[in-house]
């Protein structure tokens, strides 16, 4: 699996698209989930993280992930935890990922493993 | 060459960027595209005061809060422009409005710009690190700054972030 991340449109799902030959669609959507740090809200407690990212680990080749985890700390718990949530997700997928990288304004950088080109 | 900075804020890239249109201006002259409207006296203390440091290292400020395509240098330079954000802000919420046409605004100005100069050096913000969850058009905004930094950092010969000050390139080799 390839774990992609980066800020707000920074251009991670256009490299996703490249990256897996130009698809497009619903053979993209087969293939990459994105938006996984919305979904990180929803487990409580590691256990149940640590099983999000090994399910979307097992089933898609590119998961992809907006940081959200800059900028002031959020006055509602919940939002806090949220984001908390999400960045330890984020280390979780890249810990199980062959490859990852971050967009940075489209162009990519490689944090970890080896550039495809 | 066109070099695009980006970082947050207090990251140290105005200096940066700076640094950079000083030494690829020597020589010729060096323009410093100023974007902050003077919307009120702690504005305009902070813009006559930044004046006054750059007037040191000779710049020549030229004023600029929308339309960047109608921009015209006096002769070819350095042009040090600073900063996207606020410029992005200006056309979004000035009177031509709309994310397609502040868009473009930005994209055409930029081309204009550097087909003018010698050396461009543009500045731009970080902002998309903060969640979505904000109020208003802010998202909007967001969007805009987004898909304008994408074009201009595809467009760039050079492309950095600057983090404490120190810059790491991502994208060619530092100018200078």
């Amino acid at each position: 699996m390839i774990f992609i991340t980066g800020p707000l449109y920074s251009g991670k799902k256009d490299y996703a698209k490249q990256l897996l030959g130009g698809i497009t669609g619903p053979t993209f959507e087969k293939a990459a989930v994105w938006d996984v740090q919305a979904l990180a809200a929803g487990c409580q407690n590691a256990a149940e993280l640590n099983a999000l990212a090994a399910r979307l680990a097992e089933n898609y080749s590119v998961v992809i992930a907006t940081e959200v985890g800059g900028g002031v700390v959020p006055i509602d718990a919940a939002e806090r935890a949220a984001r908390e949530a999400a960045g330890r997700l984020a280390c979780l997928l890249a810990a199980r990922a062959t490859r990852v990288v971050r967009v940075l304004c489209g162009i990519p950088i490689l944090l970890k493993g080896e550039k495809c080109e | 060459m066109f070099t695009l900075v980006i970082g947050g804020a207090g990251s140290g890239k105005s200096v940066y960027a700076e640094t950079l249109a000083l030494a690829q201006g020597e020589k010729m002259p060096r323009y410093y595209l100023a974007t902050m409207q003077p919307f009120d006296a702690e504005c305009r203390a902070r813009i006559a005061r930044h004046r006054a440091q750059r007037a040191e290292k000779g710049f020549i400020t030229i004023e600029c809060y929308t339309g960047l395509a109608g921009v015209q240098l006096p002769a070819p330079g350095t042009v040090l422009l600073e900063c996207l954000g606020n410029l992005a802000a200006n056309e979004l919420y000035g009177p031509a409005g709309g994310e397609k046409a502040a868009l473009a605004a930005l994209v055409q100005g930029v081309k204009s710009l550097r087909s003018q100069c010698r050396a461009l050096v543009v500045v731009t913000n970080e902002v998309g690190t903060g969640g979505h969850r904000y109020a208003g058009d802010t998202l909007a905004y967001l969007r805009l700054l987004g898909a304008a930094n994408r074009a201009l950092a595809a467009e760039a010969d050079c492309f950095c972030e600057v983090c404490c000050g120190i810059p790491r390139y991502v994208k060619g080799d530092a100018p200078v």
